[in-house]
């Protein structure tokens, strides 16, 4: 999923310091799921904003409402009764419900209200870690269905690099495990260390962010 | 300025919840008590709504987290109201605006001890800021 966190109220007050009323708008999806933008924090957003505005003497009225999804045009529809009554929106989806609300609203200034961190999962309650670059060719394959890509710090597809010590990378302090230990114990456990020895030589990074703004197409679908 | 304090009480904890407001030695500052099925019942957002209306002191009161109907719904609400206290801190209004107390199940005396807390608290705090904010008060005397 999408893992994004919230931002700063601050940040989110400044945006909004000229506007007297507002829709704050949540999701049901990725965020609702990491505990950043669903309802619920629909919910605690809107109160933070409305007690520090009135706080400081210029009241914010706020109306609420948690989309199905931000990431498709017919589940923005329902916000239309809110936003016409509004003189701006504060998305808490993942950054691309605030361009979707963007899109289909060309004259109301939209906020976003996250910060999108990652592709990635829960490790436990409250914590979760990145485990995906969408680099857009997915090689974890070779690597017994781990990604060098996002948990190497180097990005190697041979490693480890001489960083790598009692299992933990140099990066991060031993706080973080070298990805390549993970790899060979994995490999091992396969029966497939002999794979290792084969030399990738380089990865297709124009499925990547370097080949521009990405669009896929099922064409099967499309209508 | 009239002030108002609510409680929220969970319904093992408090069973009679009229025996709050009999213990009530807060003076002018209206008290409202609402019975929860558990403390835990209680969201940060509805503590937050709460204090926006504008309240003075928002409360919860639930069991001893090992005596808790739920098991861990006590517990949950400690936790909870943990982080409600960083969101007031983060927009700058006391955490001390919201609070918890546990009891054992019928433990009159603590209940006692409690909502003198309660009482001591509000009276310390004074009204919210809420409350004195000029655009409010502007707005309350122009009704």
């Amino acid at each position: 999923m999408v893992i994004g966190e919230a931002k700063p109220v601050a940040e989110i007050l400044e945006m909004i310091k000229d506007f007297k009323k507002v829709v704050v708008a949540g999701c049901k999806g990725c965020v609702t799921v990491c505990n950043a933008g669903g309802e619920k924090e629909v919910a605690i957003l809107a109160s933070e904003l409305r007690i520090a505005r009135k706080a400081a003497g210029n009241d914010l009225e706020t109306l609420e409402y948690t989309c199905e999804r931000q990431c498709d045009p017919e589940y923005i529809e329902p916000l239309d009764d809110l936003v016409k009554d509004a003189e701006a929106i504060v998305s808490i989806a993942c950054s691309v419900g605030p361009q979707y609300c963007t899109a289909r609203y060309p004259f109301v200034p939209v906020f976003p209200g996250l910060n999108t961190m990652s592709i990635g999962g829960a490790l436990e309650h409250g914590v979760w870690k990145e485990f995906c670059q969408a680099c857009g060719s997915c090689i974890i394959g070779d690597f017994g269905g781990l990604c060098p890509i996002t948990r190497c710090a180097k990005q190697l597809l041979n490693g480890p690099c001489g960083g790598s010590s009692e299992g933990l990378c140099e990066v991060g302090k031993g706080s973080i495990p070298c990805i390549w230990q993970l790899i060979y114990d994995r490999m091992k456990n396969l029966g497939q260390l002999h794979k290792m020895q084969e030399v990738k030589l380089y990865k297709n990074w124009s499925t990547s962010r370097d080949g521009g703004l990405r669009t896929t197409i099922r064409e099967e679908l499309k209508q | 300025m009239s002030m108002e304090v609510v409680v929220f009480a969970c319904q093992q904890a408090v069973p009679e919840p009229d025996a709050v407001k009999s213990l009530w030695r807060g003076g002018e500052v209206r008290l409202r008590v609402l019975p929860e099925p558990c403390s835990s019942k209680m969201e940060a957002f509805q503590l937050l709504r709460t204090l926006a209306t504008p309240v003075d002191l928002v409360w919860v009161i639930g069991c001893e987290e090992q005596l808790c109907r739920y098991n861990e719904g006590s517990h949950r609400a400690g936790g909870r109201m943990a982080y409600t206290k960083k969101y007031l801190a983060e927009i700058g209004l006391e955490p001390a605006r919201v609070g918890r107390s546990v009891l054992t199940p019928g433990d009159e005396s603590a209940l006692a001890a409690i909502i003198a807390e309660i009482s001591d608290r509000v009276q310390a705090l004074g009204a919210s800021p809420l409350r004195r904010a000029p655009n409010t008060a502007a707005r309350r005397s122009a009704k």
